[in-house]
């Protein structure tokens, strides 16, 4: 098997590849190796790649495999993580000037169990500063081009995430997602993204941004490597308390049970009809609704009023962000981008009243969200307002990207969201769809997304490496 | 009272960054009044949405 061709499947068939004999771990980690080094001058997936380290891996993972000890479906298996994710004895620098000589003493708890698992970390992943910072093309920290078109930005935060996978620079990745930032990547680059319930998944050793609403989740090629990924991560971690409550099920069982019988609630008015939806991905949408229709679900429009003060609701990330960098942006200002620097300093401007007015708000939304759940079993709406914008297009001095309503609402509540191609723009760019459930229901998330996944083909179209080059 | 003017704005943003403990000048105080600015609506629509007396976080 060619190093291209491997690199080109996704998770579950280098598992394949692996463990049926057709390619060691070992020669599946050099070809992602080759082809980090060919394209990531251009792409900047990676801030961080540890060749040595995942060779050594890789060897390892063989040598279990040969002697009959698999651990599971990642076993010898190449991914990476944003460069927010701790990893013991390696550089972690969340995208910023503050943390360039940080090198973290113990893994995250994710990191341990991707380890136990038998996973490969072929390294770290570029991204947005401290996850709230500005998509940048140079500098110390570039945050990575959209394989689909290198002069567009590819979202972020966890932007390297959504490059790498996109551009079969890794099998899967991890992300974190605050507002949006797994979702926002993994439907620009044209990949599975998901959010999973508050809770489910431990944020111990990840660097954090706004504790009630930061979450941890896998970005892939596909929903079947997304729930097997996050099966791996899922599950209750003493180091991190919110996940105390952890429903971990297996994610694969129903996966191919398919959309017959499943009623799904469409958020027509606050998302379809949102005057800045771009008509194409509206278009690719409802095609998709259709498609879902066809494969047995049913779908009625649902709504709830609070989501037009979703974005007042916003306010007390402000507040969490603040508190956690009050310290080191009075004593290194100049150490944080101009982009991100803005943003914190908001948060002080955030009263403790409007903080939680916010709050009481939010569980009012969180009620009437709750509410539609009494008569459906996932909401369904478009993954994103529009395509990859280029870098030149891009609005700066927003306290959060446009069309965010597409995914932060959902960090609010913390439910378990994945979002999935649905199509292409015209101008060749991925667009894509969103599905939410009930928490800890990703279960029933992943069996919708993979409905729609097996009667489409858009998760098997990949970016063409040729045109991953610069003109200027 | 919500101001209107462009000097009202300012005094009022000066006011708050006080009271934060925040002080800035040059481009870092105008990127931040722009923001600010910008987000006014949203803090209005915040404090315009009074919750039921029974409505508590819960999150």
């Amino acid at each position: 098997m060619s190093a291209d061709t491997l690199c080109d499947l996704d998770l579950s068939g280098v598992a394949d590849a692996i463990h049926g004999g057709k390619a060691s771990s070992v020669e599946v980690t050099e070809a992602y190796l080759r082809r980090i080094e060919r394209h990531d001058r251009v792409l900047k997936a990676y801030i961080t790649v540890m060749a040595d380290r995942a060779l050594a891996r890789a060897r390892t993972a063989d040598e279990e495999i040969r002697r009959g000890a698999r651990r599971g479906p990642l076993h010898g298996v190449p991914l990476a993580l944003k460069d927010l994710v701790a990893i013991a004895g390696v550089r972690m620098t969340a995208g910023s000037r503050v943390m360039t000589d940080h090198v973290s003493e113990r893994d995250a708890d994710v990191t341990e169990r991707l380890h136990a698992a038998g996973a490969v970390i072929l390294g770290k992943l570029s991204m947005h500063e401290f996850a709230f910072g500005r998509p940048v093309v140079d500098g110390a920290f570039p945050t990575g081009r959209n394989p689909w078109d290198v002069t567009r930005e590819p979202a972020g935060s966890s932007s390297g995430s959504g490059v790498a996978v996109a551009a079969g620079l890794c099998a899967g990745a991890l992300g974190s997602d605050t507002g949006g930032s797994i979702r926002g990547p993994a439907a620009r680059c044209g990949i599975v993204g998901v959010k999973p319930t508050y809770g489910l998944v431990s944020r111990r050793g990840v660097v954090a941004l706004s504790w009630s609403l930061d979450h941890v989740g896998p970005m892939t090629r596909s929903v079947r490597d997304a729930a097997v990924l996050l099966q791996a991560i899922a599950g209750h971690d003493p180091g991190d308390p919110s996940t105390r409550h952890a429903q971990v099920t297996d994610y694969t069982a129903e996966l191919e049970a398919g959309a017959r019988g499943i009623k799904l609630g469409l958020l027509r008015r606050f998302y379809l009809d949102s005057p800045g939806l771009h008509a194409e991905v509206k278009s690719a949408a409802l095609a998709a609704f259709d498609e879902l229709k066809r494969q047995g679900a049913t779908i009625e429009d649902v709504d709830a009023p609070t989501l037009d003060l979703a974005g007042a609701i916003w306010v007390t990330m402000l507040s969490e962000v603040y508190e956690l960098h009050r310290e080191t942006i009075r004593d290194q200002p100049q150490n944080f981008g101009e982009g991100i620097r803005t943003r914190i300093y908001m948060g002080a401007l955030v009263t403790a009243a409007d903080f939680q007015r916010g709050q009481r708000l939010r569980a009012r939304l969180r009620r009437e969200i709750m509410a539609l759940f009494e008569g459906v079993d996932a909401l369904v709406f478009p993954g994103h307002a529009a395509p990859a914008q280029r870098f030149e297009d891009i609005a700066t001095g927003q306290i959060v990207v446009p069309g965010s309503r597409y995914t932060n609402v959902w960090n609010l509540l913390g439910l378990p969201a994945v979002v999935f191609p649905c199509g292409f723009s015209r101008d060749g760019l991925p667009v894509a769809i969103q599905i939410v459930g009930r928490p800890f229901d990703e279960a029933t998330v992943f069996r919708i997304a993979r409905a729609y996944e097996r009667a489409t083909d858009w998760h098997t179209k990949r970016p063409n490496p040729e045109a991953w080059t610069l003109t200027s | 009272m919500t101001p209107t003017s462009d000097i009202d704005l300012r005094a009022s943003f000066d006011a708050e960054m006080r009271a934060a403990g925040l002080s800035l000048a040059g481009r870092d105080y105008e990127l931040l009044f722009a923001m600010w600015t910008e987000h006014r609506p949203q803090r209005e629509a915040l404090r315009a949405a009074v919750p039921m007396p029974d409505e508590e976080p819960d999150a």
